[in-house]
């Protein structure tokens, strides 16, 4: 009978090694109270909940505690298992072309192709990326390491995604959190900024009405988008090469159930894998070091640097265009390509000094342009570095 | 040094017919010979030693003589069925066929696959028919399973335990190796060229520490692409609007000889009166349903309380 209980306990002991509750460390804690807080985040605040719930619920699954050498095959770093099979669509980069086709199905290009001119304010505040790049290599970053963290200041997930996981891929797991994070923050971070930068005068300026676009102009809009671009930087091809198909879909008018398809149910397939992935990949040995912490820095940084290059780079430009032509400094933040959110705070900031004056629509031209320029923007650093 | 190329093997020929058979023969003729290196060929010879005393050993642990193959694609690329040729000037040249199901002759993306030219086919599926002459130049060729020659090289008489090989792999340089420098290593099944570090990341730790150089590049490309796309839609919005407005144009002359736009002072009305028109036109389409079912209750023999059989 003693005998038989001594087996019993043993089983349980060698039962509990197996548990988290053995196995948890307060990094583990940390992680779960970081998803925990995005989680909050979404559901109290709004901020980006079809981002912020996959990645904060990932970051709980990513969390779990186990013992790690009882080869269980759970964890995500474990070749073979469920969730590392999953996260190869992260590894490999094939999940941020596919976002990208939903985003080009879903994306109106009207108020770019009707003032092209909103093209060079999305151009302007990829310098975000730029300022970044700079400012991780005087921290001691190596330049592949310091390119895939600047893209962060791009504020695109899946092109940080993209980029991280070719030029760094033992940093993707904090930069796309830290992507992401920042772009559900965008509200937060863009409007002191805009103000700050702004007079009253300039945040009052009315911007003509655009002008209609025929539906020749955004049949043409992806192909020749394609072609400039990709001959440009070919190494941009997986994400421009997705994003002007999708919209050529959506603009040929004669595929409607692809491009509904591509903006409906593959998009919000992908974003789960993708979010619940990316947030599993902060296993907190691997996630919680000094470097991630550089990272989040860098990341809020790049953020306001792009804000702040968008927004003076308006105003510089208004200083050569005829008075009737001049364009609101208040959409130069949306060149940060957060699609749409930075165009709304546009309208947001626009409407709080004059209720009538709805910049939505102008600010859409430089926040796609935005995306259209940090996906340029990856391929360079992915043809220098590379 | 570029290898200089002799022909073995009987190049095309003008055996009678007709001169334009002739010409064609010739031409075909010319380019196979002439096509030292089918550049558009995924695979192709590397690195061949000839006389082996030190260096690698098979799987027997014999010393032979071996020719590498290199996948320079970046897929993987089966070599069976490809051939393997070898002449020396003596005698025929000797083919050695690659078998089909081995799944080893599969070779992965920028890999390297090395066939033993010892004569021993017998041996395996890397022991080839063919032999290197030591005291002879061996010309190698390397055909694909369609019988086209993709590769071909002289190998020169080596010294022991020397290797003739690109400078790198698929370089079309190449050289004797067999020295005592990292870079003169005789290398079989590996790259000919060991690379240490990512030179591009390397020149930007030197010349750009601060990154200066990488923003203002990165920044004239972001430019100048989206100048490029500004430049096309600027002219493309100018060309479509000027369209436009000549098909406005033309409009607008049409309509001068109809009676309503004789009537100056009415727009207004005649506007309201279209507007008007079209409404009603386009509440009658229903293109939108409410999707609301409304059913109105009427009462008839069929639900008639008083014949239910329920009381």
């Amino acid at each position: 009978m003693g005998e038989f209980i001594n087996f019993l306990t043993n089983n349980l002991a060698d039962f509990w090694t197996y548990t988290g509750f053995a196995n948890a460390t307060t990094g583990h804690l940390i992680m779960i109270l970081v998803g925990l807080f995005f989680i909050y985040l979404a559901v109290a605040k709004e901020f980006e909940p079809m981002l912020l719930i996959p990645i904060g619920f990932g970051i709980l699954i990513g969390n779990i505690p186990f013992n790690t050498e009882a080869g269980l095959n759970v964890g995500i770093y474990e070749e073979g298992s469920v969730l590392n099979i999953l996260y190869q669509g992260v590894t490999s980069g094939w999940y941020p072309p596919l976002i990208f086709l939903g985003i080009g199905a879903m994306t109106d290009f009207s108020a770019l192709i009707s003032n092209p001119k909103l093209l060079l304010v999305g151009a302007a505040a990829q310098f975000g990326i730029f300022g970044a790049y700079m400012i991780a290599m005087a921290i001691g970053f190596e330049p592949s390491q310091a390119g895939a963290i600047a893209i962060i200041g791009g504020a695109d997930g899946p092109t940080a995604i993209f980029l991280s996981s070719k030029l760094a891929p033992n940093l993707m797991g904090a930069i796309a959190v830290s992507a992401y994070s920042y772009m559900a923050l965008v509200p937060v971070i863009q409007p002191p900024i805009m103000r700050l930068l702004t007079t009253k005068k300039e945040r009052l300026m009315r911007m003509p009405t655009p002008r209609k676009v025929s539906h020749t102009e955004k049949v043409i809009f992806p192909i020749v988008g394609l072609l400039l671009t990709c001959f440009l930087v070919p190494s941009g091809l997986p994400l421009l090469g997705m994003l002007f198909f999708g919209n050529l879909l959506k603009e040929s008018g004669v595929t409607r159930r692809l491009a509904e398809t591509a903006r409906g149910p593959l998009i919000d397939t992908i974003t789960i894998l993708l979010g619940v992935t990316v947030g599993a990949s902060t296993q907190a040995s691997e996630f919680l070091t000094i470097d991630s912490i550089l990272i989040f820095g860098l990341g809020a940084l790049s953020f306001v640097i792009a804000t702040t290059s968008g927004v003076l780079f308006v105003k510089l430009f208004n200083l050569i265009l005829p008075k009737h032509k001049r364009i609101n400094p208040l959409i130069g933040n949306a060149g940060v390509s957060a699609v749409p959110d930075s165009a709304r705070i546009s309208q947001t900031v626009g409407l709080e000094y004059d209720p009538t004056n709805y910049l939505l629509m102008h600010a859409m031209g430089p926040n796609v342009a935005g995306v259209i320029g940090s996906a340029v923007a990856a391929g360079i650093l992915l043809g220098f570095l590379m | 040094m570029v290898h200089r190329v002799f022909t073995p093997l009987p190049c095309g020929g003008a055996g009678g017919g007709s001169f334009l058979l002739i010409l064609i023969l010739s031409l075909a003729s010319l380019t196979s010979c002439n096509n030292q290196e089918n550049e558009t060929s995924k695979v192709v010879l590397n690195e061949a030693l000839s006389l082996n005393k030190g260096n690698f050993q098979d799987d027997y642990g014999v010393h032979n003589a071996w020719i590498e193959v290199f996948n320079k694609s970046y897929g993987t690329v089966d070599i069976a069925g490809y051939k393997l040729a070898v002449y020396n000037g003596i005698g025929d040249t000797v083919f050695y066929n690659v078998p089909k199901g081995d799944v080893l002759t599969k070779i992965k993306p920028r890999q390297h696959a090395l066939f033993w030219a010892d004569g021993e086919p017998n041996r395996g599926t890397f022991h080839t028919t063919c032999t290197l002459d030591t005291a002879r130049v061996n010309w190698v060729g390397l055909y694909d399973n369609g019988g086209k020659l993709i590769d071909q090289i002289e190998v020169p008489v080596l010294e022991a335990d020397h290797s003739y090989a690109r400078i790198n792999d698929a370089n079309p340089e190449w050289v004797v190796k067999g020295g005592d420098e990292a870079s003169s290593y005789v290398t079989p099944s590996t790259n000919n060229m060991t690379i240490e570090k990512n030179e591009k990341q390397e020149k930007f730790a030197l010349h750009d520490a601060s990154g200066i150089g990488m923003a203002i590049t990165a920044m004239l490309v972001v430019f100048s692409g989206l100048i490029i796309l500004y430049v096309s839609f600027r002219l493309l919005g100018l060309g479509m609007q000027s369209k436009k407005s000549t098909e406005t144009s033309k409009t607008e002359t049409m309509t001068e000889n109809q009676p309503v736009a004789k009537a100056e002072g009415k727009e207004g009305e005649v506007y309201a009166a279209i507007a008007m028109a079209l409404h009603e036109e386009m509440n009658n389409v229903h293109d939108q349903e409410s999707g609301v079912l409304t059913i109105t209750r009427r009462t008839s023999a069929w639900n008639a309380k008083h014949l239910m059989l329920r009381k």
